[in-house]
């Protein structure tokens, strides 16, 4: 089982790297984003690269439920999901008629004109200095958020776990195969009488909700929402994490965003100069030779996740 | 200032302002609607045309028409291995497949110029006759815009030409729309390919030259800029000349008069204008109903 | 045995003074997070030259310690990612002092640890008012925008300039300076002609110098970020006849790194700011030669020098690294002449205290320059407690 594997990998990872725990924290949550959009794109074929409207939407309602409603998190994370939801219904009024360059293009400027709207609401989300002043209370009443980030760590770690389990469900279901049918084909989906537009409506809004989660998390855990939660870049980056692990099943988000936050990490710190070098023949040699993602280098998880995750034939 | 000079300056700025776009924009138009590829790269080819330019004319320390001259044959030549190897590889994959290539060649090209020149801007020195600005009787115009405006019209009506009324423009068009078909013509369409690539690309080197007084050469240039061009594109109509002329300049006059009228939603005036006319005419202003997108 | 107690109590601090003391000189470690990558790459890499030409100038250890940097890169706002990095440095790599940060979200979000984990943290750029008052443990050397717009305010009011029209960029800074300058302004008498307030991310200051020459002011006071916004805006101003009508141009800076790219089209251009490097002293020449020649002497260089000093400074005095407390009562108070002339630290709000120049742009043997024209002594940051 996933679910297991990786609280397994992410308990390892606890206790083999106990001083790394922001930047693991941050990986967790950035997976999460990433599955989210692994949902919407790699599932039903909405090529986004505005997913970080969603993102910055619930990380923005996280940071202000718990500026002026209550502190408790676990409420912050209904409240960052909601936020994602919503915007994702708005957005996909807009986007989920289109398709290709058009959608593409719908997806960046929305983002852009939500992200403009949030830096001019200086009184609300406090502009480009970020919305600061953030309390997070104990999750549960028990466990406090540390100074190592101990607390923060396992929280995303057991909401990206949960997520997961959730989100493999659906993509199994009828109507992840509805929305791989989609994907595959519009025509001939809506020439069978499916229902696309609903279809894609009710993914994208489910996408939204993860993706308001993931957001809500860094809210959180970091204590301070700035606009780059919902800029063009944190879209972009997120696209190329999915795409490195692996469009096509729900698992390539766990390989892609690790991979890439670890590299980044590593080739920043040697030499933060060339890391876009290395990002760029990354990118160059994923879709070249690898296009499938590198999931696709796991041979034996592969079989057993092909049949499990909802993939493509 | 009163309602007329009000509107003439709007008039005058966003034109000026949409030819800039318009030329950088044409080549993307070109390598999108008529090879059908998502080449996010383009703006590394604008990027190009202006370093090699500051370059050649600061190393050979040759005139600035030559500098120019050669950095659009430059950036062509450039070009070729980078479509015969790179990617033509993806033509026919989906578009996503092939936007991440070019965007990881947009990464490598940043990261090139920037351990090169550093992350400061850097300015090409404009010929006498270019600077300075023109006394139009109620406001003065920068000669370099006044000449842009009419490049603009000019690589317009040269492409025109070309692509719909050329031998080359044809064969190519055929190429596109049925590539089976025409080499069962004998129209050798990989080269077909890469002259249209290399067209595309010397195109953007034009217009990263001539907008270099308006978006200064950086090395982040590449990426930084691309949105407003792909707006360009998509707004106009995938691959239809004029569609990007029309798109460019509703553009740059609604991002103008709203830098004019009410200066506080000017960041917002661009996309929402882009928003507006997609969600209403999602093939963009001049695109074929139906169009594949 | 009064005598035999008091030796046992001699032999015991003896003792235990060489235990609690390092017992050799450990070096001590300085965590930089500043952006070495992306569009804001310039202040690591200056900040990284000037550390070097100060330690070059007064030798690598403080007080006899050595010091050990460790930098991380951190290309942009990201409060998430600024949080992990400061965890990283405090937690894994043990650093005594955190050093750096250019953007407000990033210094809010490191704030937390550094007084939960009692880190001195000295701020290289960040200069929104809010950001010290998060911590007892910030220190910064950079400058605020009320400190150095009401200087510019001053001066605009004593040439008779009355009627001015204000172009700042729209963000946090830019409001800032819009309205510590408008404060001063209007309280001297003059009139705000029109506020502007300019997108960042605007590529094309055309309309806004024509709408702002239809006002037909006096000047204009211009606030953009170094590098293509203002370099945009400078154009404008030249290209659409403003200097022609007689407006003129006060900056609230004027990046050496934008002369080198304006050259001669510079000339006569004035602004504000608490660093030129052409400034005449002997500790600026030797900072200046120190430079490597890709990197210029300018106001972010000069943050690098004077952050570094700081640390020092508390390095030396806590004669290692095991007391916060002491290190921060060492930076406050702290006065030296750094290139940019005297400074110090004030002691009630840990920012610093420092001369604020009005410069005109002027031609020299070797290209464009800033010269000081006008020197308002000791301004200090003047943030209005909230």
């Amino acid at each position: 089982m996933v679910e297991l594997a990786l609280l397994i990998v992410g308990a390892l990872a606890f206790f083999v790297f106990p001083d790394d725990l922001g930047l693991m924290t941050s990986i967790v949550i950035m997976t999460l984003f990433v599955l989210s959009l692994s949902l919407v794109l790699g599932q039903a074929g909405i090529p986004t690269i505005g997913h970080a409207a969603l993102y910055g939407s619930g990380a923005y309602a996280a940071g202000l439920w718990a500026l002026h409603v209550t502190a408790e998190p676990l409420t912050g994370l209904a409240a960052g999901g909601l936020a994602g939801a919503i915007i994702a219904a708005l957005s996909g009024l807009l986007l989920l008629r289109t398709r290709g360059l058009t959608l593409v293009m719908l997806s960046i400027a929305f983002a852009q004109v939500l992200f403009e709207i949030a830096n001019k609401a200086r009184g609300v989300t406090g502009g480009d200095d970020g919305l600061s002043g953030l309390t997070v209370s104990p999750v549960l009443g028990i466990f406090r958020f540390d100074f190592y980030g101990r607390t923060g760590y396992w929280y995303s770690l057991i909401v990206l776990v949960l997520s997961y389990a959730l989100l493999r469900r659906l993509v199994a279901s009828p109507f992840g195969l509805t929305c791989r049918g989609i994907r595959s084909d519009k025509t001939r989906m809506l020439a069978i009488g499916g229902h696309v537009y609903g279809a894609l409506m009710t993914v994208y809004v489910t996408g939204g909700v993860f993706a308001g989660i993931a957001g809500a998390l860094t809210a959180q855990t970091a204590q301070v929402v700035g606009l780059n939660s919902l800029s063009f870049q944190q879209s972009a980056d997120a696209l190329v994490m999915l795409v490195i692990g692996g469009t096509w099943t729900l698992a390539g988000a766990l390989i892609g965003a690790p991979v890439f936050m670890v590299v980044h990490h590593i080739a920043s710190t040697a030499s933060p100069y060339h890391w876009l070098v290395v990002i760029g023949l990354l990118l160059i040699l994923t879709v070249l030779y690898l296009p499938k993602g590198l999931i696709y280098l796991i041979p034996a998880g592969l079989e057993r996740l092909r049949d499990r995750q909802g993939t493509h034939e | 200032m009163n309602l007329v000079s009000l509107l003439l300056n709007i008039l005058l700025d966003g034109v000026a302002y949409a030819m800039i776009l318009f030329m950088i924009s044409v080549g993307l138009s070109i390598s999108l609607g008529l090879m059908r590829v998502v080449n996010m790269a383009h703006g590394a080819f604008a990027m190009l045309g202006g370093y090699i330019t500051i370059a050649v004319m600061n190393q050979m320390k040759v005139p600035f028409e030559v500098a120019v001259i050669a950095a659009i044959v430059a950036t062509a030549i450039i070009s070729i291995p980078l479509e015969t190897f790179l990617i033509r590889k993806v033509y026919g994959r989906n578009e996503l497949d092939q936007a991440l290539l070019t965007i990881g060649i947009a990464f490598v090209v940043i990261a090139g110029v920037n351990s090169v020149t550093g992350a400061n801007i850097s300015v090409i020195k404009l010929p006498y006759y270019l600077n300075g600005s023109i006394d139009l009787g109620f406001r003065s115009l920068p000669t370099d815009r006044l000449v842009v405006i009419v490049l603009g019209l000019v690589v317009t009506v040269a492409l025109w030409f070309f692509v719909e009324r050329s031998a080359f423009g044809v064969k190519l068009r055929a190429a596109v729309d049925n590539a089976a078909m025409a080499e069962a013509v004998k129209i050798n369409t990989s080269r077909l390919y890469v002259i249209s690539f290399a067209l595309g690309a010397a195109l953007a080197a034009l217009g990263g030259i001539a907008g270099a007084s308006l978006l200064p050469m950086e090395p982040t240039y590449a990426l930084k800029y691309l949105v407003l061009f792909l707006a360009v594109v998509a707004v106009g109509g995938h691959g239809t000349l004029f569609g990007s002329f029309l798109a460019a300049v509703i553009l740059g006059i609604i991002d103008t008069a709203t830098k004019y009228l009410a200066p506080e939603y000017s960041s917002i005036a661009f996309f929402a204008t882009m928003l507006i006319v997609l969600a209403v005419r999602p093939q963009g202003l001049l695109g074929a109903n139906g169009a594949k997108s | 045995m009064k005598t035999l107690s008091r030796l046992m109590l001699a032999v015991a601090a003896a003792a235990g003074s060489a235990i609690a003391s390092p017992a050799s000189a450990e070096a001590v470690k300085v965590g930089i997070i500043a952006p070495f990558s992306g569009p804001s790459a310039i202040f690591g890499q200056y900040w990284r030259a000037a550390m070097d030409a100060y330690r070059a100038i007064n030798g690598d250890t403080a007080g006899g310690q050595p010091i050990d940097y460790v930098y991380r890169d951190l290309p942009g706002p990201n409060p998430a990612a600024a949080k992990a990095l400061a965890q990283e440095l405090i937690i894994k790599e043990h650093v005594s002092y955190l050093g750096g940060i250019v953007y407000t979200p990033n210094a809010l979000a490191i704030a937390p640890l550094a007084e939960e984990a009692r880190v001195p943290t000295v701020i290289f750029n960040a200069a929104a008012c809010s950001v010290l008052q998060q911590s007892k443990y910030l220190v910064r050397v950079s400058y605020t925008l009320p400190q150095v717009s009401g200087p510019i305010a001053k001066y605009a009011l004593d040439q008779k300039l009355m009627n001015i029209v204000t172009m700042v960029a729209d963000f946090g800074p830019g409001i800032d300076a819009d309205n510590a300058f408008t404060a001063q302004f209007t309280a001297g008498g003059g009139t705000i002609a029109d506020h502007e307030r300019i997108p960042l991310s605007t590529t094309d200051f055309t309309p806004f110098a024509q709408s702002a020459k239809a006002k037909s002011p006096q000047a204009i006071y211009a606030f953009m970020p170094g590098g293509p916004s203002l370099f945009g805006l400078i154009k404008a101003y030249q290209n659409n006849g403003l200097a022609q009508a007689g407006i003129r141009f006060l900056g609230s800076d004027m990046d050496e790194r934008d002369l080198v790219a304006l050259g001669d089209s510079a000339v006569g251009l004035e602004s504000g700011s608490f660093y030129s490097a052409s400034h005449d002293s002997d500790v600026n020449r030797a900072f200046v030669s120190k430079l490597p020649p890709d990197i210029h002497a300018n106001p972010a260089s000069v943050e690098g020098y004077d952050g570094l000093h700081v640390i020092y400074k508390m390095i030396e005095a806590s004669k290692g690294r095991s007391d916060p407390d002491v290190a921060i009562n060492a930076a406050k108070g702290l006065a030296w002449e750094s290139p940019r002339g005297p400074v110090s630290i004030s002691p009630a709000t840990r920012d610093i205290v420092q001369n604020v120049y009005i410069r005109e742009v002027m031609k020299v043997a070797t290209g464009v320059i800033n010269r000081e024209l006008r020197t308002f002594p000791a301004q200090p940051d003047n943030c209005t407690k909230k």
